[in-house]
This record gives C-alpha cells, sequence and structure tokens, in this order.
C-alpha cells in the first residue's frame, strides 16, 4: 500500500532532488542481473583498450531507475508511475554523483485519479544531464480522492 | 546523442528486421530479484512494491533470447559499444513481487543517421509487452545506437 500522495501540488511544483554516487560495485551486480556482456560497465581493461575514461559506464537502466526512484517517492509509492520517456543524452561514470529532479507541467483527472505529468531530468553534478524526459505520475488515486 | 545530425539514411539490409518477434518467454519477479534490483538502485530493498524499472527489466530478461543475439540480428555485438537512445514505459497495471509475467516482443524500427561528430550509427527500436493472466501489464519501447565505425 502506498503512503497518500503529495499535497498541494500545481503546475510549477518542483520534485525534491535526489542526488546519489553512482557505485561500480553495483554496475557489476547489474551487469549479471540482466545477463548484459557489455564489457565496458566492468571491465575497466575493455575500457582502456577502446580509448575511454577507465571508470565503468553506468548502465542505462540504474541512470532511468535513480529518476523513477526520486519520482515514486515523491508521488507516494513505486506504484504511482503510469508513463515514464526519457532520452540518454550523455553517459554516468562510476564515482559521479547524480542529481534527478523534476517539475509539474500539467495536472490531469483521469479514471484512475489525479495524474501529474512532469518534466524530468538526471544531471551529473557539475557535468552534463544524462537523461531528460516526461513521466506521468498517479499522485492522488480515485480511492483515495474519495476519501477526502 | 545531443549533436545536429543530417538527414536519416535508410537501411535496406536491415529493414527487414522490422516486425521480426522476439522468441519470448515468462520472467518472475521473485523477492531476490526484487531486493537485489533496489540494491543496486540504492533505494529501498524492503519495499514490497518492485521497482519500475524491473518493468523494462522483465521484459528483457523474459524475451526469450541474449543480447548477444540481439546484437547478432544487426551484424553487431557487446563490443562495438552499443548504447541506450530512448526508453517509454507505460504501466497499465503496477508490478507484483511474486507474479510471473508473460513477455512478448518486437523489433519496430530501424534507421540509419550520421552525426557530425558520431559519425555513422543505426537506431534500431524495439518494444516488449508484460501480461499477466491475460491483462496488459506494461509496454516497453527502447532504442539501441550501433555506432557503425567505417560505415559511409
Amino acid at each position: 500500500m502506498s503512503a497518500r500522495g503529495p499535497e498541494g501540488v500545481e503546475v510549477g511544483t518542483l520534485v525534491p532532488p535526489l542526488e546519489l554516487t553512482v557505485d561500480p560495485e553495483k554496475m557489476k551486480v547489474m551487469a549479471a542481473l540482466l545477463s548484459d556482456p557489455t564489457p565496458i560497465h566492468f571491465d575497466t581493461r575493455a575500457l582502456a583498450e577502446l580509448g575511454l575514461d577507465t571508470r565503468p559506464i553506468n548502465q542505462g537502466p540504474l541512470n532511468m531507475g535513480y529518476l523513477q526512484t526520486a519520482l515514486t517517492r515523491w508521488a507516494g509509492g513505486r506504484d504511482r508511475l503510469l508513463g515514464f520517456r526519457v532520452r540518454f543524452a550523455g553517459n554516468v561514470l562510476a564515482g559521479d554523483v547524480v542529481r534527478a529532479h523534476g517539475v509539474v507541467t500539467a495536472l490531469h483527472e483521469t479514471d484512475r485519479g489525479r495524474v501529474a505529468t512532469c518534466d524530468v531530468a538526471l544531471d551529473v553534478v557539475g557535468g552534463a544531464t544524462a537523461l531528460t524526459g516526461t513521466a506521468d505520475l498517479l499522485i492522488r488515486p480515485v480511492d483515495e480522492s474519495e476519501e477526502s | 546523442m545531443s549533436e545536429p545530425v543530417v538527414e536519416p539514411v535508410p537501411l535496406p539490409e536491415h529493414q527487414a528486421q522490422v516486425g521480426r518477434e522476439f522468441p519470448g518467454g515468462t520472467y518472475a519477479l521473485a523477492p531476490w530479484r526484487t531486493w537485489l534490483v533496489a540494491d543496486t538502485l540504492l533505494d529501498d530493498p524492503w519495499d514490497e512494491v518492485p521497482h519500475p524499472v524491473l518493468a523494462w527489466m522483465a521484459g528483457v530478461s523474459g524475451m526469450g533470447m541474449t543480447w548477444d543475439e540481439l546484437f547478432a540480428w544487426f551484424d553487431a555485438s557487446a563490443t562495438d559499444g552499443p548504447m541506450f537512445g530512448e526508453h517509454h514505459t507505460t504501466l497499465h497495471r503496477p508490478l507484483r513481487t511474486g507474479a510471473t509475467y508473460d513477455v512478448s516482443g518486437r523489433i519496430v524500427s530501424v534507421v540509419r543517421k550520421v552525426g557530425r561528430r558520431a559519425g555513422t550509427f543505426d537506431i534500431v527500436g524495439y518494444e516488449l509487452d508484460l501480461h499477466l493472466e491475460g491483462a496488459h501489464v506494461a509496454r516497453c519501447y527502447n532504442s539501441i545506437v550501433f555506432p557503425r565505425r567505417g560505415a559511409a
């Protein structure tokens, strides 16, 4: 069961930012979970042979996941994400600090309840934007709306 | 891929893959999986609701083929450095820990582009559907960018 969604949401409301430090050991676990053979996520020797920074490159799903975590914590639970659209604009490397954030751009009443559409992004602190996109979050399900 | 690109170039040798279905299969959101995925995301592993990134993970893990096999459909390999391009997830219903999802999917697009700095690359779009007891739970679209070093 989710906690209640955020109160007083309006266009322009900010999703509280979430900052995380990217841990290369987590990339190894994710590579195993995905059966992902791509060596840029764990093999520093392979990165050097490709002429790249030898810090492993974070998996796209991890970058997406950080952003989804920030959004769903704000919305009241992991079951509140209805739609998520992102474009991968840059890499995130081991040791980077990333900042997930968003802003409400529209509100809709739907058959599932009140939905907030947000512009969202994941930035490398002191660096470039890694992900940009939009997301739809259920901030007040129909059953909770009926209670209030 | 943020740099400007010139007009897309048709890619006839791989266009035949558009519409090709993945073998498909199933994927179980076993508690150990949901725990480890949340932990890799530095999120709460004890939350009983699966992290939404598992919609995509369930799709690719249950599509019935390996990444190497998928890359080979496009004459590419993991050592070419394939990258994520875009991603869309639509969740019609929340994910459930312990549920086993039926997975199906297909290639939906193949486009070649040329960037001023990145050179030639191919963008392959695919979508994956999750069903549970006949109900459509989620659809994920993703694109993979394949660098084509040395291509015209």
